[in-house]
């Protein structure tokens, strides 16, 4: 009998994807013999909408590409202007900024611990680490007035301070949070169900993670010591000297599979409770904005000239932004964005190859991936094949309200 | 072993000769307490040894690609790579960027898919965005725009093949809409 193979495709909505991606895979039997990926719906032309803004708008349209890393692409969008703009953040507001980063990578890797304990099945874990994330959740809400989009950084410094009732939480929060990772390397490092569930899934060696441009913990996993905050190092991580987290330093060898990248994450956030640490003791004194009038800046922004590229090591990996002003306007003439699942979804292709239709999620979760990073057009056509934009479709939401309004009777 | 920026330009240099047009050491300081210096080496080259070039880099080790972009400039299109070298060391990363312009009567480029795989996503991108074609990629599929897109429209290009009608009927008010067709407002 001749082989059969079926095509499976799995999103772009779907309850296994929290965000829109297509992945097409062709099935013979349980294994996957041919995958595509395909991205682009959640399309916003952000980068579009930033070179027509002014800088300071376009900073806080950066931080809309992401929730999750909301920090990570304003912290590469400072740092890129600061180069091409010439100007320098003073040391308190440098040793803030790297304080928040590490909160936010704290957040986002018990998220992803999170999501790789649904994506397996083990529900009552994604809720206990979830709880566990409420703490820093409330710290960054204290030190910036919010838990999400926290508008904290500036070009040339910070906007709030750090005062002295935030560091007494902040250090309540290191001694919780190195309990709670022991915790953790039990619940998931130890446990003989999870670890015949990811040991040898999503497996790439170090040097296809190399040819694949992989990053993150990804990248790290497989072994690739490769971080921003070690390679190119800048504000306090510069004093610092951040090693990369890599599973031969832990446990001897890599492996670069879901399990591995699972170790690096919690170790991680390990490091980021050193960091922090380090930072709260050694915080400089003295102003936090270069430029405190933001008139001013726009002013300079307005007369400068100059091109430069801000790299940031994201929770997920490198977030890139290059820029060049043209000494015109004040706002960026280009702006490029590259977010680490631009990169990591480079792996999808190679690790479902071979590999069974029950291992999808945890492939898929494994780099942690974040389609509003990766997508920044849609088009929508009606049965006719006339496309349907805005006005058409907010037509027509609104006359669906109407309707419903009659249908349950409470027009007025 | 890591090379400092100059080793490796003069590295680069040896291999392209004249075709570097125009070069730059960019210095940063960075860090408070233990303030350090990197610099990252920005050159102009010509676009025929564009594929020298990233051969050269290759040469001395493989690489790690920060990005691919390109900006429309009226007559040509200004391409722009970064590459990232030495990237597994502490403070050794050299940061290498490479321009060049490409005229809009001909925009072909080698792929560099063959000596990198993970490069296929960037060259799609430009592909889409803004119509330059590489010359041996695989995989020549829409990444982020829809596959019935229409043919020979890229949204980054700011000539006649921009999208700039299609931007101005997004913004369309239902009220301008409604009075070309000739509906009654209100």
């Amino acid at each position: 009998m001749a082989k059969t193979t079926y095509y499976v495709p799995i999103g772009p909505i779907h309850p296994a994807l929290k965000e829109p991606i297509r992945v097409e895979a062709e099935v013979e039997g349980e294994k996957i013999v041919k995958v595509d990926v395909k991205r682009g719906f959640a399309h916003r032309g952000i980068e579009y909408m930033g070179m027509k803004r002014n800088a300071i708008q376009t900073l806080y349209l950066s931080e809309r590409i992401c929730g999750i890393c909301s920090i990570s692409h304003p912290y590469a969008f400072v740092i890129g202007s600061e180069k091409a703009l010439g100007i320098e953040a003073p040391p308190r507001a440098q040793y803030i900024r790297t304080i928040i980063a590490e909160l936010e990578r704290i957040h986002s890797h018990i998220l992803w611990l999170g999501v790789i304990a649904h994506e397996i099945g083990f529900d009552s874990l994604l809720f206990w680490t979830w709880k566990g994330r409420e703490k820093v959740l409330d710290i960054l809400e204290a030190i910036t007035g919010n838990r999400i989009n926290y508008s904290m950084y500036m070009i040339g410094g910070v906007r709030r301070d750090l005062k002295e009732s935030h560091i007494r939480v902040l250090k309540d929060m290191i001694t919780y949070y190195w309990e709670f990772t022991e915790h953790m390397k039990e619940v998931f490092l130890s446990d003989p169900v999870y670890k015949a569930r990811t040991r040898g899934v999503a497996q790439v060696s170090k040097d296809v993670a190399l040819k694949l441009n992989l990053v993150g913990p990804t990248a790290r996993a497989a072994g690739l010591r490769m971080d921003i905050r070690q390679d190119i190092p800048y504000d306090a991580y510069a004093d610092i000297d951040v090693k990369a987290v890599v599973p031969q330093d832990i446990v001897g060898e890599a492996r670069g599979d879901a399990y591995d990248v699972t170790m690096v994450r919690i170790y991680e956030i390990e490091q980021s409770l050193d960091i922090i640490e380090y930072c709260i003791d050694n915080l400089p004194e003295g102003k936090i904005l270069a430029i405190p009038n933001y008139i001013a800046l726009l002013n300079k922004i307005k007369k400068t000239e100059g091109e430069g590229i801000g790299a940031h090591e994201a929770p997920r990996g490198e977030v890139v932004h290059y820029f060049r002003y043209d000494g015109t306007r004040d706002g960026p003439a280009v702006w490029k964005v590259i977010a680490p699942s631009y990169n990591n979804i480079n792996s999808w292709g190679y690790c479902l190859l071979g590999a069974e239709v029950a291992d999808i999620p945890v492939v898929v979760a494994y780099i942690d991936p974040c389609m509003c990073c990766n997508d920044r057009v849609a088009v929508v056509k009606d049965s006719t094949g006339k496309i349907l934009d805005y006005s058409i479709l907010h037509r027509k939401a609104v006359e669906k309200t109407r309707a419903l309004e009659k249908e349950l009777g409470v027009m007025k | 072993m890591t090379l400092t920026a100059e080793n490796v330009f003069d590295k680069l240099k040896e291999e392209l000769g004249d075709a570097i047009l125009n070069y730059e050491f960019k210095e940063y300081k960075m860090g408070v307490k233990k303030p350090r210096t990197y610099k990252e080496i920005w050159m102009e080259i010509d676009k025929n040894a564009f594929r020298r070039a990233i051969e050269a880099i290759f040469k001395i080790e493989y690489p790690h690609l920060h990005f691919i972009t390109g900006e429309d400039i009226g007559e040509s299109i200004r391409m722009i790579y970064s590459f990232g070298l030495f990237h597994e060391h502490p403070w050794g990363e050299v940061s290498i960027v490479i321009k060049f312009d490409l005229p809009k009567n001909k925009l072909v480029l080698p792929t560099i898919t063959d000596l990198m795989m993970g490069a296929e996503t960037n060259e799609r991108e430009i592909r889409e965005m803004l119509g330059v074609e590489f010359d041996g990629l695989k995989n020549k599929r829409h990444l982020f725009l829809p596959d019935d897109w229409p043919e020979g429209k890229y949204p980054w290009r700011r000539d006649e093949y921009g999208v700039d009608d299609m931007i101005k009927h997004t913004h369309k008010s239902v009220k301008d809409i409604r009075e070309e067709r000739g509906e009654q407002n209100g």
